[in-house]
């Protein structure tokens, strides 16, 4: 547990660095069976979304065409087209390889847009309190009350159809209960006798936060992220199903969208089939990781 | 649970069949005898990630009908193991061997139905955070109450009158029975608790630190009543507590726990003045004492060293890492139990605990060690 | 242990507070501010006056709730005092900001009472002890890591051993070392100790007791020890003040107070402490009722609500220190017959006159029923 170095060895004063903290505990969490199979989903997607254009047979746009000439309109799977075509002649495992990189794109970008905003809300209101507590906590409560998906369509019909725009509108939704809960995680680490202490010893605000604070709710932190990139790949699946996605680049959702406005939704199960599981697994990656550390950083869930 | 009633100040009058039912349950409750426990090679095991270890190994003990025995020993030595082990508390993953009969009947092996019938109304215990064995969202009166009728047939209002008596004996308001549990600073609720025990005039009290975290003067207010209702009640009881002061002014006899083993057990007043085992030496020297006047201060002698490891235990005698007596036969085979008289000690050397007293009153005997340890 | 150093009385303080006062506001409704209710005010400490100096340790004692971790809160500018002065050398710091306050908490340490939560469990024993120094920014890392091995060998931690552990590898007692360390590594001249053995095992407390002993004769350290065991304050302090309800009611040489107590409340207060040996079992008088509220608190004598001899005049005003023969300073009008003369129409109290019957008859009467 504690790897005592000869303390002449190095001058200063050694703690373990973030980087060790965070592969400890990726160590321990590899003893979750659950949390391995979360992670080599998640790298299986990550590599997929990566050589995705050098993996794809076929331009997603790009309508196939029979040898008389004719739309290769809903192939079945074949030997030619391995999931597939659409009502409107595009190679679906292309269009599918396609939506990983969108996915991906989306959930992260959103998820640490919103890890950065709640972490500012939640430290500030939480370590500061008073009157700056009260009006970050209103704002909180303010955003709180926009419901989901009527202000996502609103926003993105206003804004115009775009994936920049889908991650704000994204970023924008979920900020505000991160904040709450990165809050109330800080309300209890303010309370330590440590940190007490260090106000007494005259350390300042900004040294208390990033020495005391911080470190200690990184966990509450990792873990409203890891949630964030699950509910935006669906926000932004649902959107693009209702006709909101970015008509520039290809997304699971909008294949659905396509397959159940062009009423194929029933009958062309090689088209639906593939976004939908895709869209469930890598969700719940994201869920079995989060589960994972909070269960390996929080001692009462531990199953030991 | 019944409806809900509004605070009042007062007590409620009560009716001539409450009156009657009232006195009739408390000749019935003050026929019931003090009991008598008998503790017989105790070990509580627990089995963790990292091994099964024991909290308490083979520890045995005898609380004769009406007396009060001291349990004393640092956190960690498995005290209020024990207790939680009477009182049928442990948590699942806990082994107990070992017997323990109160009048005659053996309690460790009791089933959840055996259980229910014995506490409150055979043995009851008063914790050492009372917090949490009030429940928030009832009133002390109601709880009370229903502790009451869980055992005796009666009515609500007799036990609601029984619950007033007890808090009359405890020194606090019949008008606080309609109070919630945070409505009572700590040593109200702490009475609350020791009302609550005595409500069904159970034969066995365990106090489990009753006064640990309390201030000297709360502190003295509890252990007061708590040595009043003995005198009155002639309860048995079994006192844990770290404090030997209280010990010594409450207690017949006493049982020191050293990680997880008895160390010495008898009399009181012996094994505070005749010490056999030098654990309990150790910490009669550590013990702070108020200033006698004109008599020269004792030094104050910490025990150097650290409580070994339960799950690693020394093969021999388990103090023997801070004993300043120790032996080699000491730290290679455990001590046998030796009695002297009424006193008993787990120690290879009782035989030269004269020697030993006349030694551990020195501060150098424990300084010395301090580079072994 | 041995006795304590004498402290000749015209040794400059170190630190001194002077009628110090700090009240909390509660908070106001909306509603309650709209019909100009005031908020109830807490006067947890009010009116204190103590002087600290070189290698002295004073003990505060009282109950809880009397307001003695709100003064040693306030000399460390925890609390920011709403009245009086705190003077540490001379020099007045009790409004004291920016840099002037920096310095001050430089000079100025506290130990609290958990040894378990005032270490952050994330930080190695050596950058627990770093950390204020770089808080002040004080030497380079070599530097730093020297004061750090000192600071550890003032306590008897071996630093070679310990110095790359966590808290969490340590027992309680070694931790409270770990946070005397971490106070003593800026060199501070006036340490708070609040209970800072009270969490402790009886076997351990005597060695942490025994270190700051130690530490304030060979550091010539100031100590303020607070600590509701009344028996430790014995072995190491060579002051005692006894608080009640926000202010001292009496103060004296350690030996004084604890063997020969003079008011009323200090009298109760020694004889609450369980003795070891029943022949040194004093009288046993109960105290009755908790403290008053810091929110209503009594006119007249503080006490008076709970004291046995209390008369028309100890409800109706409020005693003052004063010096006694035996040397000890008190606030009862038992001893002081200033205000008595005063007032001639009010009933003074006098030695042993039990003006109030106790409540002790109920317990013995409902027993005998039941």
């Amino acid at each position: 547990m504690n790897d005592i170095q000869n303390p002449a060895a190095s001058a200063a004063i050694q703690g373990r660095s973030p980087w060790r903290a965070a592969w400890d505990s990726l160590r321990l969490m590899m003893q979750d069976s659950f949390a391995v199979a979360g992670v080599a989903i998640l790298i299986l997607f990550v590599v997929t979304a990566l050589a995705a254009p050098l993996l794809a047979p076929f331009d997603p746009f790009k309508a196939m065409m029979t040898e008389t000439g004719r739309l290769a309109r809903l192939r079945p799977p074949s030997g030619e087209y391995l999931l597939g075509t659409t009502a409107f002649g595009n190679d679906v495992l292309s269009q599918f390889l396609h939506g990983f990189r969108v996915a991906l794109l989306v959930g992260l970008v959103a998820a640490v847009a919103v890890g950065f905003i709640s972490t500012v809300f939640g430290v500030l209101a939480g370590y500061f309190g008073g009157w700056i507590d009260d009006v970050l906590m209103r704002i909180t409560d303010v955003a709180l009350s926009i419901p989901t998906l009527p202000f996502s369509i609103v926003a993105v019909a206003l804004l115009g159809p775009s994936i920049e725009n889908i991650i704000l509108v994204i970023t924008i939704l979920f900020w505000r209960n991160g904040a709450r809960i990165i809050r109330s995680a800080v309300l209890t680490e303010r309370e330590r006798v440590y940190v007490k202490w260090a106000r007494a010893a005259g350390a300042s605000h900004f040294h208390i936060i990033m020495r005391h604070i911080l470190p200690n709710i990184v966990r509450v932190i990792f873990l409203w992220v890891t949630m964030s990139v699950a509910f935006a790949i669906l926000t932004e699946a649902s959107l693009s199903f209702l006709g909101l996605g970015d008509p520039t680049v290809i997304s699971w959702g909008q294949m659905l969208n396509t397959a159940f406005s062009s009423g194929n939704l029933r009958t062309a199960w090689w088209w639906v089939v593939p976004p939908s599981l895709a869209l469930v697994m890598l969700v719940s990656a994201l869920y079995l990781i989060g589960r994972a550390y909070e269960e390996q950083t929080n001692p009462r869930l531990r199953r030991r | 649970m019944a409806a809900s009633t509004p605070p009042r100040a007062g007590t409620r009058p009560a009716s001539a069949a409450t009156l009657a039912q009232l006195a009739e349950l408390n000749q019935r409750l003050a026929w019931k005898p003090a009991a008598r426990l008998q503790v017989e090679g105790l070990s509580i095991g627990y089995s963790t990630l990292r091994g099964r270890f024991h909290a308490v190994e083979d520890i045995s003990f005898e609380v004769p009908a009406g007396t009060n025995l001291g349990l004393v020993g640092e956190s960690g030595c498995g005290k209020s193991t024990v207790i939680k082990a009477l009182m049928g508390l442990q948590p699942a993953n806990t082994s107990v061997s070992g017997r323990a009969l109160l009048d005659g009947q053996d309690i460790l092996g009791l089933d959840d139905r055996g259980l229910r019938d014995i506490r409150w109304n055979s043995i009851s215990l008063i914790t050492q955070s009372a917090m949490n064995s009030l429940d928030p969202v009832y009133t002390i009166g109601d709880q009370i109450a229903e502790a009451i009728r869980a055992h005796e047939r009666v009515s609500r209002a007799t036990a609601w009158a029984r619950a007033e008596e007890m808090f009359a004996l405890v020194g606090l308001p019949a008008g606080r029975l309609y109070e919630f549990p945070h409505m009572f600073s700590g040593g109200m609720r702490q009475r609350a608790v020791i009302a609550m025990a005595l409500a069904l005039n159970a034969g066995m009290l365990l106090a489990d630190e009753p006064t640990t975290a309390l201030d000297p003067i709360m502190q003295s207010q509890i252990m007061t009543r708590i040595r009043g209702i003995h005198a009155h009640m002639r309860r048995s009881m079994i006192l844990v507590t770290h404090d030997i002061a209280v010990v010594a002014e409450t207690c017949e006899n006493t049982v020191v726990m050293y990680a997880g083993k008895m160390a010495e057990s008898g009399p009181t007043a012996d094994v505070l003045e005749r010490p056999l085992h030098p654990y309990t030496m150790g910490l009669q020297n550590a013990f702070p004492r108020l200033p006698v006047p004109g008599a020269p201060r004792q030094p104050l002698i910490s025990i150097p060293g650290v409580v070994p490891n339960l799950l690693l235990p020394p093969p021999g005698c388990r103090f023997a890492s801070r004993c300043p007596f120790a032996t080699d036969l000491c730290r290679t085979t455990a001590p046998p139990v030796v009695r002297h008289g009424a006193q008993v000690a787990t120690c290879h050397h009782t035989d030269r605990s004269e020697e030993f007293r006349a030694a551990a009153a020195r501060p150098e005997t424990w300084r010395n060690m301090r580079g072994a340890a | 242990m041995t006795d304590r150093p004498t402290i000749a009385p015209d040794a400059p303080a170190v630190i001194e507070a002077r009628d110090l006062k700090t009240h909390f506001q509660g908070h106001t409704g909306l509603i309650n501010a709209m019909l100009g209710l005031k908020p109830p005010t807490a006067r947890a400490l009010d009116g204190v006056d103590l002087r600290i100096r070189e290698r002295e340790i004073v003990g505060l004692v009282g109950e809880s709730g009397c307001g003695k971790s709100t003064l040693g809160m306030s000399l460390v500018r925890m609390y920011q005092p709403t009245g009086g002065q705190i003077l540490y050398r001379g020099d007045e710091i009790t409004k004291a900001v920016g840099r002037q306050l920096k310095d001050y908490r430089r000079q100025a340490q506290i130990i609290f009472q958990d040894p378990y939560s005032s270490l952050n469990p994330r930080l190695t024993i050596g950058q627990v002890i770093e950390e204020p120094l770089i808080i002040h920014g004080i030497g380079n890392a070599a530097e730093r890591r020297e004061k750090v091995i000192k600071a550890m060998e003032l306590v008897r931690i071996p630093a070679a051993d310990n110095i790359d552990r966590y808290p969490s590898d340590l027992s309680g007692g070694q931790r409270q070392r770990i946070a005397i360390a971490r106070a003593l590594v800026l060199e501070p001249k006036f340490i708070v100790a609040d209970e800072p053995v009270s969490m402790l095992d009886v076997s351990i407390q005597a060695s942490v007791l025994e270190l700051l002993d130690e530490l304030s004769r060979d550091l010539g350290l100031a100590v303020l020890y607070i600590s509701h065991d009344i028996a430790t304050v014995g072995y190491i302090c060579n002051h005692v003040a006894v608080m009640y309800l926000g202010r001292i009611v009496e103060e004296g040489k350690a030996e004084d107070v604890l063997t020969r107590p003079l008011h009323p409340y200090t009298q109760r207060l020694m004889a609450a402490i369980p003795r070891m040996d029943p022949g040194e079992a004093t009288e046993r008088v109960e105290l009755r009722g908790d403290v008053p509220s810091p929110l209503a608190v009594p006119p007249g004598c503080r006490f008076s609500s709970r004291c046995p001899y209390t008369t028309p005049l100890c409800e109706a005003v409020e005693p003052d220190l004063s010096d006694q023969p035996s040397g000890q300073r008190v606030r009862c009008h038992i001893h002081d017959d200033r205000a008595a003369r005063a007032h001639p129409e009010l009933t003074p109290p006098r030695p042993g006159l039990v003006t109030e019957t106790a409540d002790a008859g109920i317990l013995v009467e409902t027993l005998d029923h039941a």
